[in-house]
């Protein structure tokens, strides 16, 4: 991958709260262009991980590089390449419709008003209406709007959906596709299901525990593993460290596996598995230092 | 930028704007009537010529006209207060509460371009608000100034540089708190209660220690107890009392128990004193050390407001918050 196209590249980024740490030992390398998740649970570290990303935070240890520049010297220039939509997507709740993009003008070197107004009134989104008063949904679609007429080469989306309900988060995941289909936008963000993710996403970062414990291309990651479904055992079936989980039932053991496909031992049958499965298998892996963090693959 | 900060700090100001202008064109119209009452000003009417027959009158109507208005100016000790925590509390604490920190400094404006920009202009409105409602005080009192001097805390506490300060340390105690507290309301509270700490303690306790007070010390006359004891009327006195013939100061129980003699003798109290060669004596920073006093006051809450500001800047500068 050369420098152009990775959007962002972590070394060795840790955050520390007076409480403990949030995040530690976070490698990464992002490619530009698509779609990335973030999953993880509830107090993974996602929302400290974005806010690293987009330079609210500085890091306790390590750097965070966006687009080929350190984002703590928060230049206008870097700034104004980064899109950025934080949870429950807050607006000034007294500002109109139409103050709400003023603002977004007069605080970014470009912004493009006539690409926000058009959008805003495809989902008849009046401009005079005041941004409190608006539905959750709606408030979402401007701040997402807001967002995109920055034309910012990252968009980064802090649980986007997640307050919204079914109606307006399918509404909302529709405009945020057709906007990356548009233009070379690449697009991170997180979420705490990993429902539906398949169809949007072309990368995944798996976050538990404040640790990366599964990052890669999605399809890279489905093709490399697989179930194994054998007679029950209890023998350690570890081959060279590729079993990532073993599940014992009555009768079989279902071994989830990351071995690149070799055939598999007589009496086993090998399954493809599906993203969630693999998703929270990997949720489920104890988050004991080092060990549960397997080295890059796709980047 | 200065479009965003009229657009989010319009509703404070016009609200102070139209609170201080209420008050000043009161001020102003009761202000003239008093004025009026001092032909050629009240300036002329200060010091001993206060104790002329023209003026002796004025003084007199001037209390029984508007002596009321001069105890509730006592209210005005709030208004800096009242401008500089109103203006900074929501500063930083009304991002911080509704998440929109996020959406301002994720703009290409930089944080500390934006934070700047913030203190600058709301500082600024600040001074000017507090600047012109102290003109204006400071106009009004000039009768009441003629008469009693400046430097008693009805009068230094309102007027000249004093406010400024004072308002310049409620709107950092404000921002910082707002900045930490991340709440509006409480950030307001603190600045509160810190200014009214603030403010009694330094008048009660440091200012009178800005510089060595002179002291006065003269017999007790015998005719009896017209004078005072050195300072004029516009000198702030500290404290007065009696010392014995060596100037050793007497102790209030020492001073009693002479009254107690006095009253068993039958005799006048002051001829008593005086017989004995007991002195009265006086403690006071003079008059013309009001603009001294002024000034390091006013350095003094400048210096407090510009360390808090400090550290307000070092929190998001460092991305504490």
């Amino acid at each position: 991958m050369t420098d152009t196209e990775i959007a962002l590249r972590t070394d060795g980024v840790g955050k520390r709260y007076r409480k403990g740490w949030a995040l530690r030992d976070c490698t990464l390398t992002l490619p530009a262009g698509g779609v990335i998740a973030l999953v993880g649970p509830n107090g993974a570290g996602k929302t400290t991980l974005l806010r690293l990303i987009v330079g609210l935070l500085a890091p306790s240890t390590g750097t965070v590089e966006v687009l080929g520049h350190d984002v703590t010297a928060s230049t206008p220039q870097t700034l104004s390449r980064i899109g950025f939509l934080a949870q429950d997507h807050p607006l000034y709740k007294r500002f109109t419709v139409a103050e709400m993009l003023r603002f977004g003008r007069a605080c970014n070197l470009r912004f493009d008003q006539g690409l926000a107004e058009r959008r805003l009134a495809k989902l008849g989104i009046p401009l005079d209406r005041r941004a409190g008063s608006l539905s959750g949904g709606q408030q979402a679609q401007v701040a997402l709007a807001l967002a995109l007429a920055k034309r910012p080469d990252l968009l980064v989306l802090d649980e986007p959906v997640a307050s919204l309900d079914p109606l307006a988060r399918r509404e909302f995941l529709q405009v945020l596709m057709g906007a990356v289909a548009d233009g070379g936008v690449t697009v991170l963000f997180s979420s705490h299901v990993v429902h539906e993710l398949e169809r949007v996403c072309d990368h995944l970062v798996v976050l538990n525990h404040g640790r990366v414990t599964l990052t890669g291309d999605i399809d890279t990651l489905l093709a490399e593993h697989r179930l194994l479904v054998g007679p029950r055992t209890a023998t350690d079936l570890d081959r060279a460290g590729a079993v990532v989980e073993a599940v014992h039932g009555d009768r079989h053991t279902t071994l989830l596996v990351r071995d690149g496909g070799i055939p598999a031992a007589p009496g086993w049958q090998a399954q493809p598995v599906g993203l969630e499965d693999l998703v929270l298998a990997y949720l489920r892996r104890p988050s004991e230092p080092g060990a549960a963090v397997p080295s890059e693959v796709a980047a | 930028m200065t479009w965003l900060i009229w657009r989010q700090h319009r509703t404070e100001v016009c609200v102070l704007g139209l609170l201080l202008g209420v008050f000043g064109i009161a001020l102003l119209v009761l202000g003239t009537q008093a004025h009026d009452l001092f032909p050629g000003g009240p300036a002329r009417c200060a010091g001993t010529a206060g104790a002329g027959e023209t003026c002796t009158a004025a003084f007199r109507r001037l209390d029984e006209e508007y002596g009321y208005v001069e105890n509730l100016l006592a209210a005005f000790y709030l208004v800096p207060v009242v401008i500089g925590a109103f203006l900074g509390a929501p500063l930083l604490a009304r991002e911080l509460e509704d998440g929109t920190w996020q959406l301002a400094w994720t703009q290409a404006v930089p944080r500390m371009r934006w934070l700047v920009a913030k203190l600058a202009a709301l500082a600024g409105v600040t001074v000017a608000l507090t600047g012109m409602f102290t003109a204006v005080l400071t106009w009004f009192r000039q009768p009441f100034d003629a008469w009693e001097g400046r430097f008693q805390y009805d009068a230094f506490d309102l007027e000249g540089l004093v406010p400024l300060a004072y308002a310049l340390f409620a709107f950092g105690v404000a921002t910082a708190a707002g900045a930490i507290l991340r709440r509006s309301l409480p950030a307001f509270g603190v600045a509160f209660g810190a200014f009214l700490a603030a403010r009694m303690s330094v008048a009660l306790l440091a200012r009178p220690a800005y510089a060595t007070p002179l002291t006065t010390m003269e017999p007790v006359p015998a005719g009896g107890t017209k004078g005072q004891a050195g300072a004029g009327v516009a000198d702030w006195v500290i404290e007065r009392g009696y010392a014995d013939a060596a100037g050793r100061r007497l102790s209030s129980t020492e001073y009693y128990e002479l009254e107690d003699a006095a009253n068993q003798a039958g005799t006048n109290l002051s001829q008593f004193l005086h017989e004995r060669g007991i002195q009265r004596f006086g403690v006071y920073h003079p008059a013309d050390r009001f603009w001294t006093f002024q000034l390091i006051e006013a350095a003094v809450f400048v210096a407090v407001a510009a360390i808090l500001i400090g550290v307000v800047v070092w929190r998001v500068r460092r991305r504490v918050i």
